[in-house]
C-alpha cells in the first residue's frame, strides 16, 4: 500500500493519461458533490423546520377551551368552559413532577398612546414564567416580575415595532402609556426572531389585567412547559393525563375534542423529526444511486483503459509481474482516482455551502451544512466504491495471458 | 541449460486443431548462441513462447537449469521468467510512457530490487548497449535500433539464465541489425546463452548454431562459423 514504487506508477500512469483520468474523477466527484448537496439541503429544510420551532421552547403545552360538543353530567351541549386561577392553581399541585414553567394568558386588544402617537395591540396578561416559555428575548429593561404580580402594578414590556410605533428614536424604559384611558409604565422592551407581528404584542402582569377588568379571575388560556427530562413518551403521556383530569374538572365527556384542546409541540415535533428523517433517507438513497452510476462510469473506463493497456500489461508479465501485483496496480489506481475526485467534489459542496449557506434568508431552509459522519461516511463509500469500480477490470487486467497481449499483430 | 524431449503442442481452432510442435528433441549449452529458422508458420515463435514459458506445452518435457518446467501456475511462471529468462521482441515492447532507464529498471522492480540499485544497474546495462546518455528519453525518442538496443538492456538487467529474442532484427535495417547483433555477439562473448529466431540467413550465419524447423520439427541442427557483426558496423 505504502510501496513508493507502486505510487510512482500510479502518478506516472495518471499523468500520461490525464483527458482519461479526469474523465473518470468526474463522473465520481460529481456523485459525491451531489450527494453532499442533497443530504445538506435536507439538513437545511430540518434546521429551518426546527428554528422555527424554537422560537417556542420545544416542550411547550397550549391548554385553551371552546364551547362544548356533547351534553355531558347533566350539562347541555355548546356550554362555553371558563378557565380560572384556581386552573392554574390545581395544575402546579397536582402535576408538581411534571412541569417546569407554567403562566396563565389573557388576550386585550388595547389602543395605546403616548404624546400624540397612537395604535391598536394585542395585549397578552401573563405570569413571569411566560418569558421563559415562549423564550421572549428582553432587549431593555426587564419582564415582568412576581412583585408586578403580587401588586398588580400597570406596568407593560413592549415589543420592538410597538416603541417604534409610538417613541421613534426616544428611549421608552420608565414613560407612560395610556392603554384605553389607563396609564402604564413600560419596563421593558423584547424582540422576538419568529416574526414582526409578535414584536406588536405587549406584555402585562395577569393580575393587573383582571383587576381592571372587573376583578374577575377568568384566564383565557393557560401555557406551560412539560419537565425536560421526558422523553417524547412520557411527555404525551403527560398531556393526555392532563386532559383527562381538566375535563373531569370541568365536567366535560372525555370524548368531546372541542371543550378543553390541549396541544403540545412534543406531537407536532416528533412528526417533523420523522418527516425530516424521511427526507434524509430520500437523499441518501437518490445520492447513493448517483454514486452508482458513478461507480459503473468509472468501471467502465477503466475495463477500457485495461483494454488498452493490455500490451502493457503483457510485457510486465512476461518481465516478471505476478497477477496479484498487476492486480494492486489497477484497484489502487481507481481507488486513489475515486477518492481524489470525491475529494474535490466534497470540497467543492461544502465550499458552496459555506459560500451560499449563510446568505441563505429563508425561513423554511436554514444554514445548510454537512456534519463530520457525512464527510466520513461520504469517504469510506468512495474507497468502497473505488475498489468496486477497480474490481472487474483489475480481475481482468490480472487475467491477461502475456503471449495473446504481445502477439504482434495488436 | 535447456533440455526439451519429444515436445508437442498443438492450437484448437474450434473443432479442428492445428499440430504445430510434432516432437522436438533440443538442448542448448550453456555459452551457446542459437539460431532458430524456418519459414513462416513452421513454429519458432510457438517454441520460442514455450521456452519463455508464455505458453505451455500438451507433451513431452523441459528442463531449464535442471528445473523441470511444468503445471506452472501465472504466479510461479511469472515469478520464473522473471528469475531466468529475458525476452527481445521484433517490436521492443517498451513501455512508452517510460523513460529508457525506466524501461530496463522494470524487471529488477519486480525482482524486489531496491530504487537505488536498481537505477544503477540500469545505467550500468545502458551502458553497455551503449545508451547511457539517452537514460531519460522516451522511447518515442528513440531509433528502432535504440530502442532494440535498451530492450536488450531491459533483457539483460534480470541478469537471466537464457535470453530469448523473437526476430530481434525484423524490423530494421540490415546497417542496425548488424549493429544488434554485434551487440548480441558481445553479450554471448561475455558468455551468456542466447536464442534467436530469424528469418534472415546473414543474421543467422552471425550465431554459432542453426536449428532448422519445418512442419514442427526439425530438419537441421549445425554448428556454424560464426561471422562477426564487428565488420559491418
Ligand atoms: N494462439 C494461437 N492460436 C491458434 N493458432 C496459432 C496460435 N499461435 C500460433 N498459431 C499457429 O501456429 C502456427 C505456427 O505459428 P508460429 O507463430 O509459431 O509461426 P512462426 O514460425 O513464428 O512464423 P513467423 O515466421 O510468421 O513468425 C501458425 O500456423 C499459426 O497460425
Ligand atoms: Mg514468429
Amino acid at each position: 500500500m505504502f510501496d513508493r514504487d507502486i505510487w510512482q506508477e500510479i502518478f506516472h500512469s495518471i499523468k500520461s493519461n490525464k483527458l482519461r483520468t479526469f474523465l473518470t474523477g468526474f463522473s465520481v466527484g460529481w456523485g459525491i458533490f451531489i450527494l453532499v448537496m442533497l443530504l445538506a439541503s435536507v439538513n437545511g429544510m430540518q434546521n429551518g423546520f426546527y428554528s422555527q420551532f424554537n422560537d417556542d421552547a420545544t416542550n411547550s403545552i397550549f391548554i385553551r377551551t371552546g364551547v362544548t360538543s356533547k351534553a355531558y353530567a347533566g350539562f347541555e351541549k355548546e356550554r362555553k368552559i371558563q378557565l380560572k386561577n384556581n386552573d392554574v392553581a390545581y395544575i402546579k399541585k397536582s402535576f408538581k413532577k411534571d412541569y417546569e414553567y407554567i403562566s396563565a394568558r389573557m388576550y386585550r386588544n388595547t389602543s395605546a398612546s403616548y404624546k400624540g402617537e397612537t395604535g391598536s395591540y394585542q395585549v397578552q396578561a401573563v405570569h413571569p414564567d411566560h418569558q421563559i416559555i415562549e423564550k421572549t428575548i428582553i432587549t431593555a429593561g426587564r419582564f415582568i416580575n412576581s412583585n408586578d404580580i403580587l401588586s398588580g402594578s400597570k406596568v407593560a414590556v413592549i415589543g420592538r415595532k410597538v416603541a417604534e410605533d409610538l417613541f421613534k428614536e426616544n428611549s421608552p424604559i420608565g414613560e407612560f402609556v395610556i392603554f384605553n384611558k389607563l396609564p402604564f409604565k413600560v419596563i421593558g422592551i423584547f424582540t422576538d426572531e419568529g416574526d414582526d407581528n409578535a414584536e406588536r404584542k405587549i406584555y402585562a402582569p395577569i393580575t393587573t389585567y383582571q383587576k381592571i377588568y372587573s376583578n374577575t379571575d377568568n384566564i383565557d388560556g393557560i401555557v406551560l412547559t412539560y419537565n425536560p427530562t421526558y422523553n417524547l413518551t412520557k411527555a404525551l403521556e403527560f398531556s393526555t393525563r392532563l386532559e383527562n383530569i381538566l375535563k373531569r374538572r370541568h365536567k366535560i365527556s372525555p370524548e368531546d375534542q372541542s371543550g378543553i384542546r390541549i396541544w403540545n409541540y412534543a406531537e407536532a415535533f416528533s412528526d417533523i423529526s420523522s418527516f425530516t428523517s424521511v427526507l434524509s433517507w430520500i437523499g441518501i438513497a437518490v445520492g447513493i444511486l448517483i454514486l452508482i452510476a458513478g461507480i459503473v462510469g468509472i468501471g467502465n473506463i477503466m475495463v477500457f483503459i485495461i483494454k488498452e493497456r493490455t500490451k502493457e500489461i503483457g510485457i510486465r508479465k512476461a518481465l516478471g509481474a505476478v497477477p496479484s501485483q498487476i492486480m494492486k496496480l489497477v484497484l489502487l489506481e481507481s481507488v486513489f482516482i475515486t477518492t481524489l475526485s470525491g475529494f474535490i467534489g466534497l470540497f467543492f459542496a461544502t465550499s458552496i455551502l459555506a459560500l451560499v449557506g449563510p446568505a441563505i434568508q429563508s425561513p423554511a431552509f436554514t444554514n445548510p451544512s454537512v456534519s463530520f459522519t457525512i464527510v466520513l461516511t461520504a469517504t469510506i463509500i468512495l474507497i468502497v466504491a473505488g475498489l468496486l469500480a477497480g474490481l472487474i477490470p483489475a480481475m481482468k487486467a490480472a487475467n491477461i495471458k502475456p503471449i495473446v497481449a504481445l502477439r504482434d499483430d495488436k | 541449460m535447456i533440455e526439451i524431449k519429444d515436445l508437442h503442442k498443438s492450437y484448437k481452432m474450434g473443432s479442428n486443431s492445428l499440430h504445430v510442435l510434432k516432437g522436438i528433441n533440443f538442448s542448448v549449452k550453456e555459452g551457446e548462441l542459437v539460431a532458430i529458422m524456418g519459414s513462416s508458420g513452421s513454429g519458432k515463435s510457438t517454441l520460442l513462447n514455450i521456452l519463455g514459458m508464455l505458453d505451455e506445452l500438451d507433451k513431452g518435457s523441459y528442463e531449464l537449469d535442471n528445473v523441470p518446467i511444468k503445471n506452472l501456475n501465472e504466479t510461479k511462471a511469472a515469478q520464473y521468467r522473471n528469475k531466468f529468462l529475458g525476452f527481445v521482441f521484433q517490436s521492443f515492447n517498451l513501455i512508452n510512457y517510460k523513460s529508457a532507464m525506466e524501461n530496463v529498471a522494470l524487471p529488477l522492480y519486480y525482482q524486489k530490487v531496491g530504487r537505488k540499485e536498481r537505477q544503477e544497474k540500469a545505467l550500468k546495462y545502458l551502458e553497455q548497449v551503449g545508451l547511457k546518455q539517452w537514460a531519460s528519453h522516451l522511447p518515442s525518442e528513440l531509433s528502432g535500433g535504440q530502442k532494440q538496443r535498451v530492450a536488450i538492456a531491459r533483457a539483460l538487467a534480470a541478469e537471466p539464465k537464457v535470453l530469448l529474442a523473437d526476430e530481434p532484427t525484423g524490423a530494421l535495417d540490415s546497417k542496425t541489425s548488424y549493429e544488434v547483433m554485434d551487440l548480441i555477439q558481445k553479450i554471448n562473448d561475455a558468455g551468456n546463452t542466447i536464442l534467436i529466431v530469424t528469418h534472415e540467413p546473414d543474421i543467422a550465419t552471425m550465431c554459432k548454431r542453426i536449428v532448422h524447423l519445418k512442419d514442427g520439427v526439425i530438419i537441421e541442427d549445425k554448428n556454424v562459423e560464426q561471422v562477426r557483426a564487428e565488420k559491418y558496423v
